[in-house]
């Protein structure tokens, strides 16, 4: 028994001490928490994926009627995020770097951008002051947002992606109090609009005002919010999230944009326009059963969004347009329908209603660190929708990998039926570093 | 004679039942006033440690005050860091620094992975959570049996054994409503802190559901100091590696 023993330590040296006592230097962890005024971390990604294309797809079309047909699509997409900070008395500059790059048969790129870069003043745990290119996050949906005024949309595939901040100067103030009303924080924000800045917000030649009011009311999250200004249509919104139990949380938003201009097309591509006071909402709720399962609900309504109706003019215009290089060479209407495609046609949950049911099942089999999810966007409109099963595994430190799988449904005519893939297979492997320990441990 | 009999008796009775003399309440109040100051900070190292012996390391920085507000933040590993939580009574919210936002999770969710689950990290005091329903004594020990004030605390009952002379804990037991015993506490090496601060510095949790499986979280430098309330809200949650 002790020579088995014996041979277990040599080979698994941790082995015995995991069954028995863990000991630890306490001056190595003092070490560890250590405070240094500067950090750069951030992550390092590769993800392979493989899509099989539709062809008769609208989204195929548009992109391929000028490159040969294929069936399948492999594509290597590299990521590198960069965060580091400076921190000195009551001041911080933070900045985050994004460099992508792709590399398919039908693409070859690599792109930089400063997601974020602020000077942040923090005089008091109550007041804040931040100016720079900042990321905003209101809202409480967990897809999609509606009231997120001064901020770019998420992606609902997968809503935690880190997205690039428009320049801003903001504030924020916050109050504590006893009773019902426990917080409440005051956030203007000054968005400008000008050439060379921020002028894929709006309208240039403009400043517009923002601005949040949050309160923490009787265990209830609410907020208030507005844009004005004339780069966009002014508009205001609110929303709420509560835990009803420990284990149910709901949530939802509202907001109006006061004359909405849309801009639609006919079958033939003629170009049409409406103005309208729009009307968007959202509910959902998050829900955590005694097997550690969360669903993830969320019911949301885009009053800015085509009807089915005009979506498929627009897919109509594409295949006009799509048949016509083949009758007479002449490109001209799919260039204009690739152009619309680049606008508001193309945008990720173009029409109306939309249903979104996101699962999570934390460590099956009670396998630690591994959890499987599947996501169901659902197209109310047109019955359309993405199923998109996933495997993520942290088990091994500062390692995440994933595998996820989409299947992409839907009739002709239809959101999902007219996207450029049926199905598509994503391993994503993302590497988290943190640079100033990797120097330290260099040093040491 | 008689009455001799019956004084013994009384005696005897009382030395029998000490649960008559103690107040479980107030031993408990006095527990986590002892394992707790009023308003502090800390930092603490988790490690998850697998049969195979293969560990996840995490360090936290967390502050408290008074009996229902604490926020954390992580400091590593680097997969984890800024990652932060933030608990106001029984409204719980993590905030991602990738996503953005705070969002509200439930208390029973795991933050880490592990064994470890959020009630264990952002614990409140166990008088804020618990009814103490008995106190037996023993050789040194008393064993106080808590029940959850209500269905939103993590753990239906939980068994206390207490140092008679330090107050302080040595072993926790907590089972689920069904009578389940989830996880195990084993306090150890209580350590002077400064400021009159003196608390066992780590906490080894092993649980039957998983077998083989170890989880210790060691303190580090537990201080007293004085926290503004705005600390303990949405908008602070992002910049709480500031107050270090």
């Amino acid at each position: 028994m002790l020579i088995i023993l014996l041979f277990l330590s040599v080979l698994f040296p941790r082995f015995i001490l995991a069954q028995e006592e863990y000991s630890f230097d306490m001056s190595e962890i003092e070490k560890e928490i250590e405070k240094k005024p500067y950090s750069i971390g951030g992550y390092l990604e590769f993800r392979p994926t493989l899509y099989w294309l539709d062809d008769d797809a609208a989204f195929y079309k548009l992109e391929f009627y000028d490159r040969s047909n294929r069936s399948r699509l492999e594509e290597y997409n590299f990521r590198l995020l960069i965060d580091a900070s400076y921190e000195k008395g009551i001041g911080e500059f933070f900045l985050r770097t994004n460099i992508d790059a792709v590399e398919s048969a039908i693409e070859s790129d690599v792109e930089a951008t400063i997601f974020e870069g602020y000077v942040s003043l923090k005089p008091s745990p109550s007041f804040t002051a931040d100016l720079g290119k900042i990321t905003l996050n209101w809202g409480k949906g967990y897809a999609n947002t509606f009231v997120g005024f001064a901020q770019r949309p998420k992606n609902p595939e997968d809503p935690d992606l880190p997205r690039e901040g428009f320049i801003m100067a903001l504030t924020d103030y916050t109050k504590s109090f006893n009773g019902p009303l426990q917080t409440t924080t005051l956030t203007p924000v000054l968005v400008p609009v000008y050439k060379n800045i921020n002028d894929d917000f709006g309208e240039v030649s403009n400043l517009n005002l923002a601005g949040k009011l949050y309160f923490l009311f009787y265990d209830t999250d609410i907020d208030f919010m507005f844009l004005t200004g004339h780069s966009k249509p002014s508009r205001f919104g609110a929303d709420f999230s509560r835990n009803i139990t420990s284990n149910l949380e709901i949530h939802g938003e509202f907001s109006y944009i006061n004359k909405f201009k849309k801009k639609f097309v006919d079958d033939e591509g003629n170009l049409f326009g409406e103005t309208f006071d729009a009307k968007s909402y959202l509910v959902g709720m998050r829900y955590l059963t005694p097997f550690d399962t969360t669903f993830i609900c969320e019911y949301y309504r885009n009053g800015t969004g085509f009807t089915s109706g005009e979506m498929e003019n627009f897919y109509a215009f594409v295949d006009k347009g799509y048949n016509m290089i083949f009758t007479s060479g002449d490109d001209s209407l799919i260039r204009k329908a690739t152009s619309l495609a680049e606008g508001s046609y193309g945008r990720r949950n173009p029409t109306r209603d939309y249903f979104y049911l996101r699962t999570i099942q934390k460590e099956p089999f009670d396998i630690l660190y591994f959890t499987p999810a599947i996501t169901w966007i659902y197209n109310l409109n047109d019955q359309s929708y993405s199923l998109s099963p996933e495997f993520l595994y942290t088990g091994i430190t500062n390692l995440e990998l994933r595998l996820k799988a989409s299947f992409i449904e839907g009739d002709s005519d239809t959101e999902y039926g007219e996207k450029r893939n049926d199905y598509r297979l994503e391993f994503r492997m993302r590497y988290y570093f943190d640079a100033v320990k990797v120097f330290d441990k260099i040093k040491r | 004679m008689i009455r001799l009999i019956v004084a013994g008796m009384l005696i005897l009775g009382v030395l029998a039942s000490p649960s008559f003399a103690i107040d479980g309440t107030e031993l408990l109040k006095t527990i986590d006033a002892n394992l707790n100051p009023e308003s502090f900070e800390m930092y603490r190292k988790l490690i998850n440690v697998e049969p195979n012996g293969r560990k996840k390391e995490f360090i936290m920085y967390s502050v408290k005050k008074g009996r229902d507000k604490i926020a954390s933040v992580f400091l590593s590993p680097a997969s984890e860091k800024g990652r932060s939580t933030l608990r106001v009574g029984e409204n719980i919210w993590l905030y991602i620094p990738n996503v953005g936002k705070p969002i509200r999770i439930t208390s029973l969710q795991s933050i880490t992975g592990g064994i470890f689950n959020n009630a264990d990290i952002m614990r409140l005091d166990y008088n804020q959570e618990y009814n103490c329903e008995k106190v037996e004594s023993d050789e040194g020990e008393y064993l106080l049996y808590l029940k959850a004030k209500t269905r939103a605390v993590a753990y239906d009952r939980i068994k206390m054994w207490v140092d008679d002379r330090k107050l302080l804990p040595s072993k926790i037991e907590c089972y689920a409503s069904s009578g389940i015993l989830l996880k195990t506490l084993h306090f150890k090496e209580t350590k002077a802190f400064g400021g009159g601060i003196v608390r066992p510095s780590v906490i080894q949790t092993d649980s039957p559901l998983h077998k083989g499986y170890m989880s210790i979280m060691i303190f580090a430098k537990v201080k007293a100091t004085k926290l503004k309330d705005e600390v303990f809200t949405l908008t602070f949650m992002p910049k709480l590696e500031s107050l270090r």
